[in-house]
């Protein structure tokens, strides 16, 4: 579950039930995203080759809060019309990549990626000028980014999880490889004969 | 009670196993298919099918012991693999793809499926370098594991495994960079080894061979040992290893459903009792089973060659997912007083592009991708010290493994002596593999850039794919789990058969010393099968 502004002690800007997280200490969180992390590399297998129209996509597994952060992060981190690549929000369905993903995460990890997305979510509460950070514009919004990337380590630890939570959701989708030239499986499209298993060998 | 009988080998000869030999695939008996109580009968049970299990089961197999090898992963047949990395790490690796340490900044790549690591390898195969073994000699007692007694071992399952050196052909764009660099520089370089017939050049070895040419244990020593009369379970979890009156007689396994419901329990009488689950998994099992620790060392002694993917741009087009995965490497600095470390030159796709630095937000990390055929990589691998520590605590595993600050020295050694590599064959830029945002422009600012990092949690993006050291062999009952032989200190018909042997950690890449070891360990075995096996089951 995550907290909600007005649960926020306003002397610390930290949930009353966050003291009782303190032993969920910050190796543990940081195994937890890591392992988020990398399970962004895997959790979205089912949808390969899924390429419904983001606009009738509905989360599942995102709270309403978590799909704006994403949204916000991806925006941020992903301004591939630019460059005349798919959109990361309107063409490559990456936010529901990430949802779908989330929805596979054991209950643990699952726990943990809530928290840092609340994390990353509030500590701008602090130093931008109270605002989070799915409501900082796009300039702050990078900027703050930028500061948790050189932050102190579990802040970088967040970061890099959510970047690659974000990235990896949305270059696994073939749409965005002919702009990078990447071939993807050839096997098939080679028509490579399979050996089958080696010969006994001769005792 | 559902009695399954193992498969009678009275006679075993060449003959009998052609005629049971499967030109393609595996007949395995796979876990969802059992339900209930399940007892089994064997000479040898092998706990693990990767390169240690399935040496063993063939090599015992085909004297005519009756073998049954039971592995936790799945059966993914060769021509399921999608040649997609992130599909692969689900289906193929441990933890979909998600073991970490406790940390989190070390991510442990292994195989958790029929077959184990050695399906999804990079091919890469090393003989345990002579200075290697000559420590062990000296330090823990292995006299039987110089290297002149290890020779015949090697020869034969490189013989088997069709292990040859890379051909020109076999040295794609990346790795010919960095030879290029590696010769400029004045430095040793070679091709690599292999163990693979007529490579396709896919470069998606990582994602396991769909046309079966990586010569691992699923189109090798697996079919071979079914042919020889073993037989195969997947899906099969072992829980624990029984043992009466310090002697190991069988183990204990459950399959459970998709839901996480046990749906089978199984248990295995047996003369023999082989753990060969790797080294995270076996030292779990001896603990889970209270067996073989009086001298505290299963779990303690890991190591795992961390290892850094070093990518650089260069101005031509690299294509890096294009040729053989890995072709060549630079040994220049691997004896211990030249660094300990080896260069690996190595490929990689696109996904795996978002994983290995921290380019920037926005514009500098969509710039970074677009430039993604312009991409070489060169990975480090060092000879760390046995630091790290694998245990069950509540119920979970824990893999507790920080870099030593000696290791990291060497780290940073193995990573500037790439980024020299790169720069000398004309990269234009070297990403630092850190989570910071940080690049090299020249090779004058290697070492500027390099003093940034420091050693501390979620510095460095490290990646393990040889954990090992978690049982290791020695001499001495007191400061080792396993003997020379194999088998454990403690427990008489128990042997551990895999990485967790090492003493320390080895340097190169760990496939051709598992598979010796295991050779031997059965050869050792079969030394005493009169004192183990009292008849053939039948």
């Amino acid at each position: 579950m995550v907290p909600t502004e007005q649960a926020m002690s306003k002397a610390t800007n930290t949930p009353a039930f966050m003291s009782g997280l303190e032993p969920l200490t910050r190796r543990s969180l940081l195994r937890g995203l890591a392992v988020s992390g990398m399970a962004v590399t895997t959790g979205c297998s089912r949808l390969f080759g899924r390429k419904d129209a983001p606009e009738v996509l509905e989360f599942t597994s995102l709270s309403e809060s978590e799909a704006r952060t994403v949204t916000k992060l991806t925006a941020v981190l992903l301004p591939t019309e630019k460059y005349d690549m798919p959109s990361a929000l309107s063409v490559v369905p990456t936010v529901k990549n990430v949802d779908v993903m989330v929805g596979q995460m054991p209950k643990q990890t699952r726990d943990l990626l809530g928290l840092a997305l609340w994390v990353f979510e509030s500590r701008p509460m602090v130093s931008f000028k109270f605002s989070s950070f799915s409501k900082l514009d796009d300039e702050k919004a990078r900027d703050y980014v930028l500061a948790m990337q050189d932050g102190a380590f579990f802040e970088r630890g967040i970061t890099s999880t959510l970047k690659t939570l974000i990235t990896v959701n949305y270059w696994r989708d073939s749409r965005t490889w002919p702009g990078l030239e990447y071939t993807g499986p050839v096997t098939e499209k080679w028509g490579v004969r399979r050996l089958g298993n080696a010969p006994l060998p001769l005792v | 009670m559902t009695q399954h009988n193992k498969i009678s080998v009275s006679v075993n000869s060449t003959e009998k196993a052609s005629s049971h030999f499967r030109a393609k695939g595996l007949n395995v008996v796979e876990g969802r298919t059992l339900n209930g109580d399940v007892r089994l009968r064997a000479n040898v049970v092998i706990v693990g099918s990767g390169a240690g299990g399935s040496v063993v089961a063939y090599e015992l197999a085909r004297q005519g012991l009756s073998v049954l090898v039971l592995e936790a992963g799945p059966y993914v047949p060769s021509e399921k693999f999608s040649e997609d990395f992130t599909q692969s790490l689900e289906h193929l690796y441990a933890d979909a793809g998600a073991q970490t340490n406790k940390e989190g900044d070390l991510l442990v790549l292994q195989g958790a499926c029929v077959g184990g690591s050695t399906v999804v390898n990079a091919c890469a195969a090393f003989r345990t370098p002579d200075f290697i073994l000559r420590d062990w000699q000296e330090k823990f007692g292995l006299v039987g594991l110089s290297p002149e007694s290890m020779l015949p071992y090697f020869e034969r399952v490189e013989k088997h495994l069709s292990v040859e050196e890379n051909g020109e052909h076999e040295i794609a764009k990346h790795s010919q960079l960095a030879r290029q660099g590696a010769n400029k520089l004045g430095w040793s370089v070679k091709p690599l080894k292999r163990n693979i017939r007529d490579c396709a050049l896919t470069g998606h070895c990582l994602s396991g061979c769909k046309t079966d040419r990586k010569q691992s244990m699923l189109v090798t020593y697996l079919p071979w040992a079914l042919a020889s009369g073993a037989s195969l379970y997947s899906d099969v979890m072992v829980t624990r290893v029984k043992a009466t009156d310090g002697r190991a007689n069988g183990v204990i396994a459950e399959v459970r459903n998709a839901d996480g419901a046990v749906q089978a329990n199984i248990e295995v009488s047996a003369d023999l009792v082989v753990v060969a689950a790797g080294a995270i998994q076996s030292p779990l099992l001896l603990q889970k089973s209270e067996l073989a620790n009086s001298s505290d060392q299963v779990g303690r002694n890991f190591a795992c060659h961390p290892s850094l993917f070093v990518a650089a741009r260069y101005p031509m087009p690299v294509h890096p997912w294009r040729g053989a995965l890995v072709g060549v490497y630079i040994d220049e600095f691997m004896l211990p007083e030249k660094g300990g470390f080896i260069l690996e030159a190595g490929g990689l796709g696109a996904v795996e592009l978002c994983l290995v630095t921290e380019p920037g937000t926005g514009a500098p990390f969509v710039d970074y991708m677009r430039d993604a055929k312009h991409y070489s990589g060169i990975v480090t691998l060092i000879h760390d010290h046995n630091v790290g520590r694998i245990s069950w605590q509540d119920g979970e595993k824990r893999i507790d493994y920080a870099l030593a600050d000696e290791d990291f020295e060497s780290m940073l050694a193995a990573l500037a002596a790439a980024a020299r590599v790169h720069f000398a064959a004309g990269a234009e830029k070297v990403f630092v593999p850190s989570t910071q945002s940080l690049q090299i422009n020249s090779e004058a600012e290697i070492d500027q850039v390099l003093a940034e990092l420091r050693n501390a949690p979620q510095v460095l993006r490290m990646v393990s794919y040889h954990p090992q050291g978690t049982c290791r062999m020695g001499a001495d009952p007191a400061n080792s789990v396993v003997s020379e032989g194999g088998e454990c200190h403690d427990v008489a018909g128990l042997y551990v058969a895999d990485a967790s042997l090492f003493p320390t950690s080895i340097i190169v890449n760990p496939q051709v010393t598992v598979y010796a070891m295991a050779s031997r360990i059965a050869d050792q075995i079969l030394a005493r099968r009169d004192e183990y096996f009292s008849e053939m089951t039948g």
